[in-house]
């Protein structure tokens, strides 16, 4: 068992900390579709979207940060294509997730083939990695210090996200209103606040998070795209929201959870003969038992009213004078 | 009476039939883009899906091939939309359903055509009891089958790679993959040189024995009256839990079946890769078929031959992406979903020509 | 009583609104004048116009015709937003709070203090404290809304349309959520609220209440205004009498039947509600073979409950139910259907029917597993299509063929849809739940004709009817439901409306002695308008 042990490395949490990231970035945006009352499921799509644009967009301006913005940029076009079709036309919303999903899957690899030849991967030297960073005065801090220095941008763009949507959510008016409109929208709309607006804006914001968790994987990790990159990280994003219960200190949680499980899968196959998938299976299935946890708590919640009725009920007729009855 | 129904299913097919052309102009239009010869395109596109060579060799038999296990997970799916519930468990499911057909091909060794069966109702039993659980999580607990059903296929997903990784695991070979199932266990094809055999025969079936349930027997219309109107169901005393829960094994049941087709008609074996998306592509066969079986079987071969047409048409004869199938596919959807900008032209599009026809006869009664 | 001002705050002239969808005359040239700083209670049976008219008022419908001047200057009132403006401001009868958040919160919900965007938590739960102060309605500003019982809630609704500077309050049956000590508060905070000077007007059926809490009372019937009297100057008796008083007298011809033994045995049953109050309170009654017995009053009252429950769509809390001498507590809805019970349901779009399919497959949901219609698990398509020729033809029902779609059907049509499949096959109980709303003459009496047929075949007939002219036409026994609880019961004979509408609005026998008092005293008593 020693080998097991020896996996428990600052280069561990390091890895766990960057696979994490695009999880968590496209998961805020999950959430904060989901508290605004729009679910989305479509984030796999805006983050390959991301992918793909980010990596063409650094080739073409020379320059990877521009390529992150392109991405950012796309994304939130693609959230406001959604939005406006959600809006105008009435289309379901998983329909509408599975059809981005499915187009953007394919006209990615479309266009980098129309573009760059019968490819199928495509990267190009001059593409620069995103550099990681290194904090001065982070980094000194003992024990703690490698673990928070030396991840590239976006990382700490994250973890700023993360904050952001807390305070933004919890603590300033508009990100009440969201939560609002999510919760009762005729409530909201009755004082007047524009629930097409919030979730419009939500599904914009979302779509730059996911594309920009995308552009990590292209220009921040592997330098290159292909076919379904994102390869499912779309989805755990969406696990990872619904575990986090769309709080986006939950969401950050619930993304290292799966960071980690992800790392630690990948190290422990060198050490041991333990199956890496069934440590991947651990965040899958404890947010299965999330939503049975919640589906719990609401049934709980309506057969308590009608058992403290009957509660009542025999307390009344307890305290009835000898009334036989019938 | 007859003009009625025409009617009806003319109304019922008219979006559908608008956003698959919809779909194949915007094909046109990427062409050009692309500057490549638009009509020939076409051409190769259908020829090579859906055409037939002149010694006989017909691409549409291997379209009808890569249509079997989307026609399977489709009406999965369609028997689950019907009773209503949203669920997309197909992909996992399927997995589950190959995994086994996958170990039971080899792990047991029967004579010929019960090797075959026992697999088939095996692989049926575990995509049921996978469909099962979402289906009592939310009957009793009021757990969204949508979320559930998400969260299972992950974990299908990944138990299925670890047994094909580990357990099942055949040799040490860079992509992992199960044993070759006996012979014994292998659905044999019809043509030399293709796949397409007994499994497309049992999709056949599936959709006829589909469609009876849902519309001729007691259990399908207590499905379909619980999924259309649960008030209804209610009062009309349907017991609508049960049947929200049979609904979900038969969904897992087609699906698992789906999957040991793929096994035992096709590949032979599981192996790292084996999930395509075939569920989903069988989600979007359902929408696209209007949740019907007969719509299912429809699209399911309509997709494959134009997917097929892309790969092999597109690609190779004319240097074109093959992707564009697929895309296409998924704008399709899109537009089936959009479906209400149709009714609106439609609608519009009547009223035009009525108020031509009521000024013409204004100008008639002088 | 306090002086009040001759200008009033609010008047309505002329207001007239016809809704073609159902074509009702909601209101028809209604004139509404309300004193500045009163208590004014808009009372009317269900239809009779109130809810349109305070809707009118509010800016949620437009009427076809007529004024609304506030404070003597003519305003034009399109949108709730102007409504708000004017300093009307509306507590609905279904809240519209958002239940995780704090009472302050949702108070200041659209129009939270803010410096740059940040929001000040400590800040808004002192602003509400002062609120509730200042009106003498204590709340806790940090209490989360799904913590709280329904009459804190509405509470909060209130202080939510008070902050929003309204001078004018208009509650829509505010008491309708409330038990009986809380309806004292909410008295309370009403008379507090019009001592301060604000108008209040309330939109309520229950004259009890009326009597002690409003200055002046407001009676409409079928979309008129009656009359308007001060509630000093008036009685329970005689705002009832206006409330339903009837021109004409529709009765239909019935046999002199004598009834049998009880097919249905009510005995003291509760049931309650979503929030865990009481919807029905121990009720007890009897249905007999061969009569109609009514189940009368406003909606909302418990009667959709009482439905649920002896159909069996939902269970009972308390207390038992026989069919037909045996008990049923335990039994589904298909097993009390298959002991010869039928359900005429109030909605017949969405619970009677299934609009999405055919003729045929609506008319057996409750059959398709007789031996008729299935058979091995598979359906008898021909034996199912013949059935629906056949109550096709004795129904007459126009535009519906088997295996046709029945959602183009007229109102009409298809409640004969649902009375065609729930009366074939001879139930021996039927419950009848509104069975006539929203259709024409010629389809009420031919519900009417069949109800009654039934009856004189031998069955016994549940009308639950909210419609005074339909219980007092069919019924041979009326019971009033009030607040869960049976107000009273009446033997159609001898009944007059005017005594079953005192039932409905609230009142007791003593009030019923007084009607019959005043009635002895012949026309003496002269009725001012």
């Amino acid at each position: 068992m020693e080998g097991f042990f020896s996996v428990f490395t600052v280069e561990l949490l390091n890895s766990g900390i960057r696979l994490a990231t695009p999880i968590l970035l496209a998961a805020l945006g999950g959430a904060l579709c989901n508290q605004a009352g729009v679910l989305n499921l479509a984030l796999e799509s805006k983050m390959l979207l991301g992918a793909f644009v980010g990596i063409l967009a650094a080739y073409y301006l020379g320059n990877s940060y521009g390529g992150l913005l392109v991405a950012m940029v796309a994304g939130g076009l693609l959230g406001l294509l959604f939005a406006f079709l959600y809006h105008k036309y009435r289309v379901d919303l998983v329909i509408l997730a599975i059809a981005f999903n499915l187009i953007i899957v394919e006209l990615t690899v479309f266009v980098m083939r129309a573009m760059f030849g019968n490819v199928g991967t495509w990267s190009d030297p001059s593409i620069a990695r995103i550099p990681d960073i290194e904090i001065p005065f982070l980094k000194d801090i003992p024990f703690f210090g490698p673990l928070l220095s030396g991840y590239n941008i976006i990382v700490y763009f994250s973890w700023l996200a993360t904050i952001i949507m807390f305070v933004v959510l919890y603590k300033m008016r508009s990100g009440r209103h969201l939560r609002a409109v999510g919760e009762n929208k005729s409530a909201a709309e009755t004082v007047g606040i524009n629930a097409i607006l919030l979730q419009t804006l939500a599904l914009v914001i979302s779509g730059a998070l996911a594309a920009l968790g995308g552009a990590f994987l292209s220009i921040g990790h592997l330098k290159l795209f292909t076919r379904n990159m994102s390869n499912g990280r779309g989805w755990i994003a969406i696990a990872a929201a619904m575990f986090g219960v769309n709080h986006p200190v939950g969401v950050f949680l619930a993304s290292l959870f799966f960071g980690f499980a992800d790392a630690f899968s990948v190290r422990i196959q060198n050490v041991t003969d333990l199956p890496p998938n069934l440590v991947k299976l651990l965040p899958n299935v404890a947010t299965l038992l999330v939503l049975i946890i919640i589906g719990l708590r609401s049934k709980l919640a309506l057969s308590m009213a009608r058992r403290r009725f009957r509660a009542q009920l025999r307390a009344e007729e307890a305290a009835l004078p000898g009334e036989s009855s019938t | 009476m007859k003009d009625g129904r025409f009617r009806k299913l003319l109304d019922a097919i008219l979006v559908p039939l608008l956003a698959v052309l919809s779909g194949l102009v915007l094909m046109g239009i990427l062409i050009l883009f692309l500057r490549k010869p638009l009509f020939e395109s076409y051409a190769v596109l259908f020829a090579n899906g859906f055409g037939c060579r002149e010694y006989g060799n017909c691409i549409f038999i291997t379209a009808l091939e890569r249509a079997t296990p989307i026609i399977l997970t489709g009406l999965s799916a369609v028997v689950a939309f019907r009773s209503g519930m949203f669920s997309i468990g197909q992909e996992g499911q399927y997995l589950l359903g190959a995994a086994a057909a996958a170990w039971l091909g080899y792990a047991i060794h029967l004579p010929p055509i019960l090797h075959a069966l026992v697999i088939i109702l095996a692989a049926m039993l575990v995509g049921a009891g996978y469909g099962w659980i979402p289906g009592v999580l939310k009957v009793k607990l009021g757990v969204n089958e949508l979320l559930a059903t998400i969260m299972l296929n992950s974990i299908a997903a990944l138990i299925v790679e670890y047994l094909v990784q580990f357990p099942m695991r055949a040799d040490t070979s860079a992509v992992a993959h199960s044993p070759v199932i006996d012979e014994s266990a292998q659905l044999m094809s019809f043509l030399p040189g293709s796949k397409w055999g007994v499994g497309f025969v049992i999709a056949v079936i599936a959709v006829v024995v589909v469609y009876y349930y849902l519309w001729r027997t007691k259990p399908g219309y207590e499905q379909r009256m619980a999924g259309q109107s649960r008030k209804f169901a209610l009062f009309g005393g349907i017991p609508s839990d049960n049947s929200a829960v049979r609904a979900m094994l038969i969904s897992g049941a087609l699906a698992g079946l789906a999957g040991a087709i793929e096994v035992m008609g096709v590949h032979r074996r599981i192996m790292t890769g084996f999930s395509v998306g075939l569920g989903f592509d069988g989600l979007t066969s359902a929408i696209l078929g209007q949740v019907h079986p007969i719509g299912v079987f429809i699209v399911a071969i309509l997709f494959s031959g134009l997917k097929l047409g892309a790969q092999i048409g597109l690609q190779l004869k004319l240097d074109i992406p093959r992707e564009l199938g697929g895309t296409i596919i998924g704008f399709i959807v899109l537009f089936v979903a959009a479906g209400k900008f149709y009714e609106q032209s439609i609608v519009r599009a009547r009223a035009w020509s009525t108020r031509k026809q009521g000024s013409n006869l204004k100008g008639d009664s002088g | 009583m306090k002086d009040v001002p001759m200008t009033p705050a609010i008047e309505m002239k002329g207001i007239t609104k016809y809704f073609a969808s159902t074509q009702v005359r909601a209101n028809e040239h209604v004139d509404f004048s309300v004193e500045s700083g009163e208590v004014h209670a808009l009372v009317g049976e269900n239809g009779a116009g109130k809810t349109t008219l305070m809707n009118i008022l509010y800016g949620l419908i437009k009427p076809d015709s007529g004024e609304i001047i506030i404070d003597s200057q003519k305003v034009q009132i399109n949108h709730p937003d102007d409504a708000i403006r004017q300093g009307i401001g509306m507590v609905h009868q279904h809240f519209k709070l958002v239940p995780s958040f704090t009472v302050a919160q949702n108070i200041l919900l659209g129009m939270e203090p803010s410096q740059a965007g940040f929001l000040n938590q400590q800040n808004e739960n002192k602003l509400v404290d002062e609120l509730a102060r200042k009106f003498n309605l204590p709340v806790d500003p940090a209490a989360r809304i799904w913590d709280l019982p329904v009459s804190m809630q509405q509470r909060v609704e209130i202080l939510k349309v008070l902050e929003r500077r309204a001078k004018i309050l208009v509650l829509d049956e505010p008491t309708a959520v409330l038990t009986p000590q809380e309806v004292n508060e909410l008295i309370t905070v009403i008379r507090g609220l019009s001592k301060q000077g604000y108008t209040i007007i309330f939109i309520t059926h229950k004259l009890i209440e009326v009597m002690s809490v409003a200055d002046r009372v407001s009676v409409m019937r079928a979309g008129r205004m009656i009359g308007t009297k001060k509630v000093s100057e008036t009685s329970i008796p005689e705002l009832a009498r206006m409330m339903v008083g009837r021109e004409v007298l529709l009765r239909v011809k019935k046999k002199q039947v004598h009834p049998g033994e009880a097919v249905l045995d009510v005995r003291d049953i509760s049931l309650s509600d979503v929030n865990g109050l009481a919807a029905i309170s121990h009720v007890s009654f009897q249905v007999r073979k061969g009569e109609i017995v009514a189940i009368a009053g406003v909606s909302g009252n418990g009667q959709t409950e009482l439905v649920e429950a002896i159909s069996g769509m939902i269970s009972l809390d308390g207390g038992e139910i026989l069919f037909k001498g045996k008990s049923i507590n335990e039994a589904s809805v298909r097993e009390r259907r298959e002991l010869g019970m039928a359900h005429i349901p109030e909605d017949r779009m969405v619970v009677g029917l299934n609009l999405q399919t055919t003729l045929d497959e609506n008319l057996i949901v409750s059959k398709y597993n007789r031996s008729e219609f299935s058979r091995y698990g598979f359906l008898l398509m021909q034996a199912i299509s013949q059935f629906a020729e056949k109550v096709v033809k004795a129904f007459s029902i126009a535009a519906a063929r088997p295996g046709e779609g029945i959602a183009m059907l007229s109102g009409g049509n298809l409640q004969k849809v649902v009375v065609g499949r729930e009366l074939s096959g001879n139930p021996s109980f039927i419950i009848a739940n509104q069975p006539t709303r929203g259709l024409d003459v010629g389809s009420i009496e031919f519900v009417h004709k069949t109800l009654v047929e039934e009856r004189d075949k031998g069955a016994g007939v549940l009308l639950v009817s909210v419609e005074l002219d339909e219980v007092m036409a069919l019924s041979d026994r009326i019971l009033v439901l009030y607040r869960g609880k049976i107000q009273g019961e009446l033997e159609t004979a001898t009944a007059t409306e005017e005594e079953v509408g005192i039932l409905m609005a609230g009142g007791t026998l003593e009030d019923l002695k007084q009607y019959s008092e005043d009635k002895e005293q012949g026309e003496n008593r002269e009725v001012k308008s």
